[in-house]
């Protein structure tokens, strides 16, 4: 998705006065104040500074030495004697920074607009929890490409020093957080920026030296046997920290271990000082580092997705590891630091793939909450009472789901499942095709309820789509556990829970078309639309008019935050196409991610606008309401409208969602 | 594998494992046994089992997760019937620990190797010594020599197979689940070798 949208219009509203029964107060109320105080509710962080040197005094760098030079092309002495750094600033580009505010920007969207002056896209954010404080100092240690001129090509294979010296290097330095951008400009000019945490200003020519090496791998690369491998958007790879690779999304990581050890160089690098590296971005490649003790993970990444969805995917691709071999993995690392962990995972490529697949499409990935097939009430409750009966007889947890659907599911007292365990245990069943063959039991480990242990899992497709998930602590259980699935599918027979839940599939959840007018009379029945069978719409292609819901309503995700559940509308055109649902998703993610940046604050309500959707965003303490319109929507009417798919939600709440689960009391 | 320390300890005492409830054998003429397939991953363990039971055999491979639960009677000419509850446990080295789970109380191992890999036959001679160690010490064990149908492609002679069964006492065979070659041999062999509950 395009970030840098001019017609942002509207920008952020902040709720003045969130309240607390947030339905009672129409979200027009919430626009029509937020518009009054507009002007006060300015970002404070898109605060331009013409040459970026804002409050920073360059003389009191007692590590280096800044020499601001506005000759273009000298480059000769640049990065000379590793105790003193200096730099040559060749142009006056505009830098666009957040001085000393902890709350900078995190958001893309307001990114592009602020700096768009920027060729090498803005600065990114900056790593979490070290954010500066007031007495930070902030110097510009700037030196933009002179690349071009002094070096018409690029030549791979002479990558060193004297040549990322010609490359020139722009950086800043700021409090202990420094932020670097060099220009590899060897194409198009592009630079790359690192947002880490160094304290020492010398170590950031090393460092700059060897992100230079790593960018240049990223981006040449590596293994030249395969031209695809690095045509591929999005890469993830998984290493120790001895730099064994461990997993590679794309090609065999036994190839690359030459690119593994120089990603595991770089982080080790930074941490041996006490520091960790986060981000580095180079051009439109973003590079995610997550290190999780021994174990690395890094993402490449041309999506323009934010830093934190790339660092929320990490961490569920770590949590997808623990749940296949749990946190005591960790020992092996510690009796032998150069343990190769390739065969442990053996034959789990598919999860792996399939779950980085999901990112695309599961909005359960950044959600963090999970969704239910739709159902009558009763049928869900015949469901839950026999599995409730099951967890009674020492069952943890009792889940019955429907590809990516809960159908219903039951903790023994107290235990609780997390969304991300659910969403990674689903994927992990549903990926490995040995479960649907027959009944299976099987360890796994659930890395939110306790990432040293293993659980047992007894598995049962009743289906072709519908699968029963029986978890367990105890080894010997499985006998006990089939007698329960027999007694469980007998029940769900009897009761035609799952010629239900075969009716559901076939009829699909919420459409937008079918978004009521006017509230329900409390009929409480998804019928009047779950009835209808789904037209093809192929013949509707006209993009802008007459389509999709009332008042151009596109699609919808709604997430109730007490139920940590989420409903999604069905797509409809023209959201019609893998591709354009998969865009859709991504904008969805960075309005998620610029609705939780913590250092931004709760906001409230968003209204975005650019060349593809009008996107609305509504967060109150119950709900979050994410809403896609035609970009051509009416303000007004969308604000009105997402009040309409509020209240239907409410409405038939009791057919969406999982209501009552005991478990789910956090 | 090093990181087993949270997967059940097999010197621990509670030995009851995946038994069923009654032991196994339900009478004289009724033989219900507990049968464990092991072997690295990727000889066609389940593909041995899924041809034995479903009659099917598919060229893709699934990799096994944890272990499967299957079952199957079969008839033997002095009319008596053996049911076979099967368990086809994964070859992934992280399942390795876990083994003791599903062997535990089995009256019948089957190990299987692939006679077109070396490492698989290195492989299963490591579980014919795990389950003399481990296993009970009356359990029938098979050695099967699997994919007969790629002579050509042999790494394993025959003769490997043979000798080390013999040295073993266990019962060796060469089969093909993608022919469906001796399949229905291996367990009619295991069956007639089960000892009989004393009928009284």
């Amino acid at each position: 998705m395009s970030s840098d949208s001019s017609s942002t219009s509207g920008g952020e509203f902040t709720n003045p006065n969130p309240s607390p029964n947030s339905t009672s107060k129409p979200l027009e109320d919430q626009f029509a104040s937020a518009a009054l105080t507009e002007p006060d509710n300015e970002p404070p962080e898109i605060q331009e500074s013409p040459n970026g040197v804002a409050n920073g005094s360059v003389g009191e760098n007692s590590h280096g030495e800044i020499e601001s030079n506005e000759r273009e092309g000298a480059v000769g002495s640049n990065l000379e004697a590793r105790q003193s750094v200096r730099w040559r600033r060749t142009n006056s580009e505009v830098e666009v920074e957040a001085p000393s505010s902890p709350s900078s920007s995190g958001y893309a969207g307001e990114r592009g607009s602020s700096s768009g002056s920027g060729s090498s896209g803005g600065f990114d954010m900056i790593g979490g929890g070290i954010g500066g404080g007031d007495d930070e100092e902030i110097q510009e240690v700037s030196n933009v490409d002179s690349i071009q001129d002094s070096q018409a090509s690029w030549m791979p294979g002479k990558r060193h020093v004297d040549e990322a010296k010609e490359r020139g290097q722009r950086g800043i330095y700021y409090g202990n957080i420094v932020m670097i951008e060099v220009g590899v400009g060897n194409r198009d000019g592009e630079g790359f920026q690192c947002s880490t945490t160094i304290s020492d200003p010398v170590m950031v020519v090393v460092v700059l030296v060897a992100l230079v090496v790593a960018v240049t791998m990223v981006t040449e690369l590596v293994d030249d046997a395969s031209l695809s491998w690095r045509k591929r958007k999005k890469h993830f790879f998984i290493l120790s920290n001895s730099g064994k690779p461990i997993y590679s999304r794309y090609g065999d990581e036994h190839k690359l271990a030459g690119f593994s050890a120089t990603l595991q160089a770089i982080i080790s690098f930074v941490e041996n000082g006490g520091d960790r590296v986060k981000l580095v971005r180079a051009g439109n490649h973003q590079v995610v580092f997550l290190v999780k003790g021994p174990i690395y993970l890094v993402c490449i990444s041309c999506t323009e997705e934010p830093y934190e969805s790339l660092r929320g995917q990490l961490e569920l691709i770590y949590g997808q590891m623990l749940l296949i071999l749990t946190k005591s993995v960790n020992r092996c690392f510690e009796k032998n630091p150069k343990f190769d962990m390739t065969p442990l995972l053996g034959g789990t490529d598919v999860v792996f793939s399939s779950l980085i697949h999901s990112f695309s499409w599961n909005p359960a990935t950044f959600l963090h909450a999970y969704t239910c097939l739709p159902l009558a009430y009763a049928t869900r409750q015949a469901a839950g009472a026999i599995l409730q009966d099951v967890a009674d007889s020492g069952v943890l947890f009792a889940i019955l789901m429907c590809k990516h659907k809960v159908i219903s599911l039951v903790g023994a007292q107290k235990a609780s499942l997390h969304p991300d365990d659910m969403l990674l245990l689903a994927n992990f069943v549903m990926s490995s095709e040995s479960f649907r063959t027959s009944e299976s039991f099987s360890p796994i480990c659930l890395p939110r309820y306790n990432p040293m242990a293993f659980l047992y899992a007894y598995v049962h497709y009743l289906d072709v789509d519908t699968y029963l998930m029986l978890l367990t602590t105890s080894s010997d259980a499985f006998y006990h556990l089939k007698d329960c699935r027999i007694r469980i599918e007998m029940v769900l027979l009897r009761s035609n829970v799952l010629s239900e839940v075969q009716r559901s599939m076939l009829d699909g959840g919420m459409h937008v078309e079918d978004l009521p007018t006017d509230p329900l009379p409390r009929s409480g029945t998804l019928s009047p639309h779950l009835g209808q069978p789904r037209d093809s719409h192929e013949s509707l292609r006209e993009p802008f008019v007459g389509i999709g819901g009332p008042a151009g309503l596109w699609h919808f995700m709604y997430r109730s935050i007490f139920l940590d559940q989420y409903v999604s509308s069905e797509f409809s055109p023209p959201i019609n196409s893998p591709r354009k649902q998969k865009r859709l998703y991504r904008a969805y993610q960075n309005l998620y991610a610029s609705m939780h940046d913590k250092g931004i604050g709760p906001h409230k309500t968003q209204f975005r606008r650019d060349e593809n959707y009008v996107l609305l965003c509504w967060v109150t303490q119950d709900f979050e309401l994410y809403a896609a319109f035609d970009p051509l929507a009416d303000k007004a009417v969308a604000i009105k409208t997402c009040n309409r798919v509020c209240q239907w939600v409410k409405d038939v709440e009791n057919e969406i969602f999982l209501l009552g689960a005991s478990p789910f009391s956090w | 594998m090093g990181c087993s320390s949270s997967l059940p300890d097999r010197s621990s005492g509670q030995l009851a494992g995946l038994n069923s409830e009654n032991g196994g054998v339900s009478d004289a003429k009724n033989l219900r046994v507990k049968l464990v397939l092991l072997g690295d991953s990727g000889v066609g363990k389940s593909c041995i089992v899924l041809r034995f039971v479903r009659g099917q055999f598919d060229p893709t491979s699934k990799v096994t997760v944890g272990a499967s639960f299957l079952s199957q009677t079969i008839a033997l000419q002095d009319s008596t019937t053996v049911k076979f509850e099967i368990w086809d446990t994964a070859g992934q080295e992280r399942y390795a620990a876990l083994a003791p789970l599903y062997y535990r109380g089995a009256a019948v191992a089957v190990v299987v190797y692939d006679i077109t890999s070396p490492d698989s036959f290195a492989k299963a001679q490591y579980w014919v010594k795990e389950l003399q160690k481990h296993g009970s010490p009356d359990i029938v064990m098979a050695l099967v020599g699997n994919k007969a149908d790629l002579n050509e492609k042999r790494e394993v002679p025959v003769q490997d197979g043979i000798d080390y069964a013999e040295k073993n006492g266990m019962f060796f065979i060469e089969t093909s689940a993608k022919t469906a070659d001796n399949i229905n041999q291996l367990f009619e062999e295991i069956a007639k070798r089960l000892p009989r509950p004393a009928s009284s």
